[in-house]
């Protein structure tokens, strides 16, 4: 499975004060919050560890069918980062997830797989975020159809083999991605 | 408390972080955060931090865990009350 999350930071700035009391201490474990104080853009490195829990989190949702509001209980356990890019690994209740991510000026997104090897066939579409974004995805695509089930899931179906792929949708601000996996199959 | 006095608490507080004013108008006790009220992840613990303040309560991990939406969190408000006042 794959699990996505994105973050538009010029939204971010506007939707939340990180430095409000009590804030970090509710989503971020000790070591997190070291992280992220300790980095040279405390804010860029507070998203992108949110955003790598959220894409956790997405895998975990999906695979038990049970939403629950539970950040603390995605532990980043290591992040390594230049400019641009970064991964790490998120332990949920000893499930470990890799992730990557790419920190832009404007937004940081971050998919998170449960094996490296995972990472081989994925595929990554930004897309401009409107309510059409299927049809555009379907207009790029040549093989893929991307539609919606009715509990609002989102399912890839190859139009040739008629396989449902793994893939991921987030969403934030001005910013929308998909993740989907040209080997992964949704029940992966 | 009564019910409908938490719940238009609740309207209040997590009035800032929804777009969805049309949702937010017919909030109820069925009302999810996310889905319906189209709140962010990253601002729900806004409207714990916001529900501590305004009722004088401490929300533990376990309890955030089910704030998903509306019922949980009137359930969560009611107990915190219920055992501040036992003390």
């Amino acid at each position: 499975m794959i699990g996505n999350d994105i973050v538009d930071l010029r939204k971010a700035a506007l939707e939340s004060n990180w430095q409000r009391k009590g804030y970090l201490t509710k989503i971020c474990t000790f070591n997190e919050q070291q992280l992220i104080l300790e980095a040279p853009s405390p804010v860029v490195m507070l998203w992108l560890i949110w955003t790598m829990k959220e894409a956790a989190c997405k895998i975990v949702q999906r695979k038990t069918g049970i939403r629950s509001y539970v950040p603390l209980s995605f532990n980043c356990e290591t992040v390594q980062t230049d400019s641009s890019a970064a991964f790490g690994k998120i332990n949920y209740l000893g499930e470990v997830f890799q992730i990557r991510s790419e920190i832009k000026k404007t937004f940081i997104h971050s998919i998170a797989v449960s094996a490296p090897e995972d990472f081989e066939h994925l595929q990554l579409h930004y897309l401009p975020r409107s309510a059409a974004y299927k049809e555009e995805f379907n207009n790029l695509s040549k093989f893929y159809l991307l539609a919606g089930t009715p509990s609002g899931l989102p399912e890839l179906t190859h139009q040739l083999t008629g396989q449902k792929h793994a893939v991921s949708i987030s969403h934030h601000g001005d910013y929308l991605a998909v993740v989907y996996s040209d080997s992964l199959l949704l029940t992966d | 408390m009564d019910r409908e006095v938490l719940i238009a608490a609740i309207k209040e507080i997590a009035a800032p972080y929804t777009e969805d004013k049309t949702a937010l108008d017919t909030i109820n006790e069925d009302t999810d955060f996310i889905k319906d009220l189209k709140i962010n992840s990253a601002n729900l613990v806004d409207i714990v931090l916001d529900l501590e303040e305004k009722f004088g309560i401490e929300i533990d991990n376990d309890s955030m865990a089910k704030m998903l939406d509306v019922k949980s969190t009137v359930e969560v408000i009611e107990a915190k009350l219920a055992a501040h006042d036992r003390k």
